[in-house]
C-alpha cells in the first residue's frame, strides 16, 4: 500500500494514526473494483457499484475505526452490501419482468472476459468466486475474510478449497 | 494471516492462483475519476462517536459513579443536624370527623428539639372557634432537689397565673435518688400556648407529648341526643293532659320519667364535655435525673448515619433498576429474538442470492 497522509484521532487512549479518504480511495480503490468484479461477475455492474460503494464510504467515513480494521476490510464489507442490495433489486425486477412480460430474455452468462480463466470464473457462484476475490485478490487472511463473509472460518477456507478446485478442474478441461 | 494455510493453498493451487492474479486489475478511468470527484470528507468531529460497545464500557461506570456520588450527597444532606422542629400544620389535626389527632413522639416533638433550650412558640395551639381535649405531657430535667422544689412552685404558680389550678401534685425527694415531681394541672385552653412555653421553661426538656382530640361531633350528638328527649318530654307531657286509657298513661308516665332522668344526665354530660374543652390538661414532671442517652442503632455518629442513609438510597436505586429490568426484560428478550431471528434470514437470504445470482 502506498503511503497515505494521515491524520489523528482526538480521543484520549485511541491514538490511531488515521488515513485521509482520498488517499484510501486512491489506493483501494482498484482492489474493490476486482472484488465487486468478481462478486458481480459482471463489468458494468462491477463499475456502477464501486462508485457507489466509494459514495458510500465517503458519507460514512465518519464511522470507519481503523483501530477496528484496515480500510480494505471496511470498503470490502459496504461493497458486499451494496452488492447484496443490487442482487436483491435485480431479482425483484427479475420477478417483475417474468410476471408482467413472458418470454423476456433470461439472465445472461457473466462477462467477465475472454479467456479461458474467465469464462472458468464465470461458471462459479457469485460465493465462490467471493472468497476467491477476497483471499487470492485481495489477500485478506482466513479469519478476516470470514468476517467479512460473515461466515466461520472453516467454512471460508473450505468454500475457497473448493472453488480452487473447480476452478483448475475447468482449466484443465479447457486445456484439454 | 496464519503462514501454513496460505503457502497451502497457494502451493496446492499454484497455477490457478497465479493466473488469477495475472488478470487486469485496474478498476477503469471512468469510476475513478468518478471517486477523485467525492474529494474528502468534512473534518471529524473533535469528540469522535464511539461504537456502542465501548459506549457502554464508558457509560455503565460513569453511571455507577453517578449513583453512589447521588447517594453520598444524598447521605451527606439527610445526615446533619434537623434544626427545624417539626411543623403541623393548624388546620390538619383539628378537622378529622372522628375528631381525634393524638401527636405523639417521643423524642421528636411540635415545640422543638428535646434536651435542648426552652422551646419556642413553634408548638400546635389549639383550634380557635372549636371544642378540642387537649392534653400535653413534659418531662423536665431540673439542676437538684432544692431546683426541684423550687420548679414545682413556680410552676404551680404560673398555672394559676393563666387562670388554671393544680389538679396534683406529687413530689418524691428521697435521699440518694433522683427527685421527682408529678404536677397534673388545668389551664385555660385560651392560655395553654403561653402556659407550656413558660412551663418548659422551668428546666431542660427530656420528652414531651401532645394530644388534640377534637370534641366537636361529639357535643353535636350529645346537643341532639338533648334535643330529642326535650321533643320526647314536650310530646308526652301534652299527651298525658289529654284523657287515655290507663295503662296507656302508665307506660307514658313511666317514658317521660325515665326521658326526664336521660336529659338530666345528657345536660350533666355536655357540661362536662365543654368543661373538658374549656380546659387543658398538662402532665408535668420535673426530675433531677438526667435523661437516658437515646439507643443508639448501629452508632448515631454523622458519618455512620450518612453511610447508612447513602445504603438505603443505593438500596432503593438498585430495586428500582432491578424492578425496571423485571419489567423490560420479556420486552428485551423480544427484542433480541427478533434481532437474531432477522439476522438469520438475511444471512440466508444472503446465502440464497449469492448461490443463483
Amino acid at each position: 500500500m502506498r503511503a497515505v497522509n494521515a491524520v489523528t484521532t482526538s480521543w484520549p487512549g485511541l491514538h490511531v494514526d488515521r488515513p485521509s479518504f482520498s488517499a484510501v480511495a486512491e489506493s483501494e480503490l482498484d482492489s474493490v473494483h476486482r472484488y465487486l468484479l468478481f462478486l458481480t461477475g459482471n463489468r458494468a455492474v462491477a463499475e456502477d457499484l464501486t462508485g457507489e460503494t466509494f459514495e458510500k464510504a465517503f458519507r460514512a467515513w465518519r464511522r470507519f475505526d481503523p483501530g477496528r480494521g484496515t480500510p480494505r476490510v471496511w470498503l470490502c464489507r459496504i461493497a458486499r452490501s451494496t452488492a447484496l442490495d443490487h442482487f436483491r433489486a435485480e431479482e425483484r425486477r427479475r420477478r417483475r419482468e417474468e410476471r408482467y412480460a413472458r418470454g423476456a430474455p433470461a439472465v445472461g452468462e457473466p462477462e467477465l472476459g475472454p479467456g479461458a480463466l474467465e469464462a472458468a470464473l464465470a461458471r462459479l457462484s457469485p460465493a465462490e468466486r467471493e472468497v476467491v476475490a477476497l483471499r487470492v485478490l485481495l489477500e485478506l487472511d482466513g479469519p478476516t475474510a470470514a468476517r467479512v463473509l460473515g461466515i466461520s472460518a472453516t467454512a471460508c477456507s473450505t468454500r475457497l478449497s473448493r472453488a480452487l478446485k473447480r476452478l483448475e478442474e475447468m482449466m484443465s478441461d479447457a486445456r484439454d | 494471516m496464519p503462514a501454513t494455510e496460505t503457502i497451502d493453498f497457494e502451493r496446492e493451487f499454484a497455477d490457478v492462483v497465479r493466473e488469477l492474479r495475472a488478470l487486469p486489475a485496474a478498476a477503469p478511468t471512468g469510476v475513478r475519476e468518478r471517486v477523485r470527484a467525492l474529494g474528502e470528507p468534512a473534518a471529524r468531529r473533535s469528540l469522535p462517536r464511539l461504537p456502542w460497545r465501548r459506549s457502554l464500557l464508558v457509560l455503565a461506570p460513569v453511571c455507577v459513579l453517578g449513583l453512589v456520588v447521588a447517594a453520598v450527597v444524598h447521605g451527606v444532606l439527610n445526615s446533619a443536624p434537623k434544626r427545624q422542629a417539626l411543623s403541623l400544620s393548624r388546620g390538619t389535626n383539628h378537622e378529622g370527623a372522628a375528631g381525634g389527632a393524638t401527636l405523639t413522639n417521643p423524642g421528636q416533638n411540635v415545640w422543638g428539639p428535646v434536651a435542648g433550650p426552652a422551646p419556642s412558640r413553634s408548638l400546635v395551639p389549639p383550634a380557635a372557634g372549636r371544642h378540642q381535649n387537649y392534653d400535653a405531657w413534659m418531662r423536665l430535667r431540673v439542676k437538684d432537689l432544692d431546683a426541684l422544689t423550687q420548679r414545682t412552685n413556680e410552676a404551680m404558680q404560673v398555672v394559676r397565673s393563666y387562670g388554671g389550678y393544680v389538679a396534683s401534685v406529687n413530689q418524691s425527694t428521697t435521699a440518694g435518688a433522683p427527685g421527682e415531681a408529678d404536677l397534673v394541672v388545668r389551664v385555660p385552653v385560651a392560655h395553654v400556648e403561653d402556659a407550656l412555653v413558660r412551663l418548659a421553661s422551668l428546666g431542660t426538656v427530656l420528652d414531651r407529648r401532645l394530644s388534640i382530640v377534637d370534641l366537636e361531633q361529639t357535643l353535636r350528638q350529645q346537643r341532639q341526643h338533648i334535643l330529642r328527649l326535650r321533643l320526647f318530654i314536650a310530646r308526652a307531657t301534652e299527651q298525658l293532659r289529654q284523657p287515655l286509657p290507663a295503662d296507656v298513661r302508665l307506660r307514658l308516665q313511666l317514658q317521660l320519667q325515665q326521658a326526664r332522668a336521660d336529659l338530666s344526665q345528657a345536660t350533666r354530660a355536655n357540661a362536662g364535655t365543654l368543661r373538658e374543652a374549656a380546659l387543658s390538661r398538662i402532665s408535668l414532671t420535673l426530675t433531677t435525673q438526667h435523661a437516658t442517652a437515646p439507643v443508639k442503632k448501629g452508632g448515631t455518629g454523622r458519618f455512620e448515619r450518612a453511610a447508612r442513609d447513602a445504603g438505603s438510597f443505593l438500596a432503593g436505586a438498585g430495586a428500582v433498576i432491578l424492578f425496571l429490568l423485571i419489567v423490560l426484560s420479556p420486552f428485551v428478550v423480544l427484542a433480541v429474538a427478533a434481532l437474531l431471528g432477522r439476522r438469520a434470514y438475511r444471512r440466508r437470504e444472503e446465502r440464497r442470492l449469492l448461490a443463483s445470482a
